[in-house]
């Protein structure tokens, strides 16, 4: 079953100038507990494309559709609860609330979802040991290294157990050494919890270690070529 | 706790430690609490002042005043009487016996036209056993047109007359000064006061009476008496409370306080827009964390409801804060007297202040109100910021 299909997306910004299109007629699909990376230069559209597939933005025209859902039908209330429930996003920077401890982040979709308190801070709790940072619940994200920001940021999307986990450059602001260590933990993550994960990355060392590679231009997406290192 | 009021209280709390939102939170609160500490006081003042008023109404006002619906006097003065003396919460009753007459010394001098009527029963004049002339209380500016001081007798020429051998003449009887009153003009006072016998006699009305005054044991509840006699004595009869009777006073006293309650608002909707320019500078500055939240699940409904409980946070702590410090000065400066007055101009010694609870109750419901209000405009454009933007634009 396909975890994602998008077809024919258009996505024109207005800005202070002219409208920008950052592309056209672009169309995507990925299978069900597939690892791929979407590479390519800056400006071609890798985030938007990101954040179309998570409903954080919708498509000027074309439809996306996750897990045989169509994200635009529903009305606003109920993709915040897909986004809630069934997606997980990574950011390039962790995007952590600062007002908030490592723990209270982590369980803040599970708070946005109803739970009582206690128990969404237990089980972040949990995922933060399982992302190897017992310890730091109690921290603010400003007190924790840009690895262990990153850590958090990758606990936060998985709190709820989403089967679509989107990472946007989740190390392109890590060194080499975080940035593997980030990877890893996705990586494991990954095949842990069964997820289809797509991630986008300028590293081709790190992509190569994905199911498939898509290079994301101009002209739009072409799927699998294993890059050179 | 609400996830809501989770991130509304901790953005609250956390604004104190960024200089800026801080010190425009800071003031937002002051604002509000300064307004709505202005309007207890302005109120608790105008209150203190109304209240004396008020009460100077109730005790020098007749209680009840019972008329006769049609004509210059009651058909039946006796069942009135009795009707009213049959009601336990009637503490006294007097007739009313009054008219016009003409006021003068001996020789006919300072002659003055005055409205005289009978003396409460429970006036005690010295020398009332004077054989010469009844006592009589007679008002300031009498006594001044007439040249009297207590102790002179003055004649009244009375507006009725009697019959003669010459024909109807003017009825006159002396009168001796007792007392001189300054009535306060709240007094529905009259110009020369007698006792019931000399008001018969300048009156011709041998019996019976023009109307019945009350008194009773708690004047507030004056109007369900009222309607108590009213049903007692029927329809022939009309039955005026003290509030009747100084209705206009009353409602200029009412739309004083509203117009000073409307006036010193102002400060609380100027505080308010203190509080929409707050709640912008914290939307702006959240735009990313918004753009998150929502990227995690966060609903529009639920973005508007964060800024709402944030709005009606300040709103609480504002609204708080201005009524305690209200409260407390108002009961301050009317307990250790802290505004002196002069007492001959204002018949007080100082500026009184009574804080109502209703009023209070009513300054916090509209403080927290267009606090909550401010809070709609911001609360709209954080639920509008778009997510994917927020997030690509704050890196």
């Amino acid at each position: 079953m396909l975890a994602i299909k998008a077809t024919h997306l258009t996505k024109t910004y207005a800005g202070e100038g002219a409208p920008v299109t950052v592309f056209r007629d672009l169309s995507f699909e990925l299978e069900e507990g597939v690892f791929a990376a979407i590479m390519g230069p800056s400006g071609v559209g890798k985030s938007t494309l990101l954040h179309l597939l998570g409903g954080v933005d919708l498509p000027d025209t074309g439809r996306v559709e996750i897990l045989g859902r169509d994200l635009e039908e529903m009305p606003a209330r109920e993709r915040a609860r897909v986004r809630n429930g069934h997606i997980g996003f990574v950011f390039q920077f962790h995007h952590l609330l600062p007002e908030f401890t490592a723990e209270e982040n982590v369980a803040m979709p599970h708070r946005i979802a109803g739970m009582p308190a206690r128990e969404a801070r237990q089980r972040a709790r949990e995922l933060l040991a399982r992302v190897g940072l017992p310890d730091r619940g109690n921290h603010l994200s400003r007190a924790l290294s840009g690895g262990e920001q990153q850590r958090v940021a990758i606990a936060r999307a998985l709190a709820r157990g989403p089967s679509l986990l989107l990472a946007d450059e989740p190390t392109g602001n890590l060194d080499a050494e975080s940035a593997h260590r980030v990877f890893d933990l996705i990586e494991v993550l990954h095949h842990e919890r069964r997820m289809t994960t797509v991630l986008v990355t300028h590293n081709p060392d790190l992509a190569n270690r994905c199911d498939k590679i898509f290079a994301m231009s101009r002209e739009g997406i072409s799927p699998a070529i294993r890059l050179p290192v | 706790m609400s996830f809501e009021s989770f991130v509304a209280l901790r953005y609250l709390a956390a604004s104190r430690r960024r200089a800026h939102v801080a010190l425009i939170s800071t003031i937002s609160i002051l604002g509000l609490a300064v307004g709505v500490a202005a309007l207890v006081i302005s109120l608790s003042l105008l209150s203190g002042f109304q209240d004396r008023i008020r009460a100077q109404m109730a005790d020098r006002s007749p209680h009840l005043l019972i008329s006769p619906e049609r004509g210059d006097r009651l058909a039946d003065a006796d069942a009135v009487a009795r009707d009213l003396q049959s009601l336990k919460d009637v503490v006294s009753i007097d007739p009313v016996i009054d008219g016009r007459a003409w006021l003068s010394d001996l020789n006919g001098r300072g002659t003055t036209p005055v409205r005289y009527r009978t003396l409460p029963r429970d006036f005690a004049a010295p020398g009332a056993d004077d054989p010469r002339a009844v006592p009589a209380r007679i008002s300031f500016n009498a006594a001044g047109r007439t040249g009297s001081t207590v102790g002179s007798l003055l004649r009244v020429l009375s507006s009725h007359t009697r019959l003669s051998p010459i024909g109807p003449i003017p009825i006159e009887t002396v009168v001796r000064v007792a007392e001189i009153r300054r009535a306060s003009a709240l007094e529905r006072a009259a110009d020369l006061e007698v006792p019931e016998s000399a008001a018969r006699l300048l009156s011709g009305l041998a019996e019976g009476a023009r109307a019945y005054e009350a008194r009773l044991n708690n004047p507030a509840a004056a109007e369900t008496i009222a309607r108590e006699v009213a049903r007692l004595l029927g329809p022939a009869y009309r039955v005026q409370t003290w509030q009747d009777l100084n209705r206009p006073l009353s409602f200029a006293l009412r739309l004083e306080k509203t117009v000073m309650f409307a006036t010193v608002a102002l400060v609380i909707v100027v505080a308010a827009l203190n509080i929409v320019s707050t709640l912008a500078l914290l939307v702006v500055e959240k735009k990313r964390d918004l753009g998150v939240l929502t990227a995690m699940g966060t609903g529009p409904s639920s973005l508007v409801r964060i800024y709402l409980i944030l709005g009606s946070a300040i709103g609480a702590l504002g609204t708080s804060a201005g009524i305690l410090l209200g409260v407390v000065a108002s009961f301050l400066m009317d307990r250790f007297h802290l505004v002196p007055l002069p007492a001959d101009v204002y018949l007080m010694a100082h500026v009184p202040f009574a804080v109502h609870a209703r009023e209070v109750l009513l300054v916090a419901l509209f403080a927290f109100a267009t606090a909550f209000a401010a809070a709609v405009l911001p609360a709209r454009a954080a639920a509008r910021i778009a997510p994917a933007e927020a997030v690509r634009l704050s890196r």
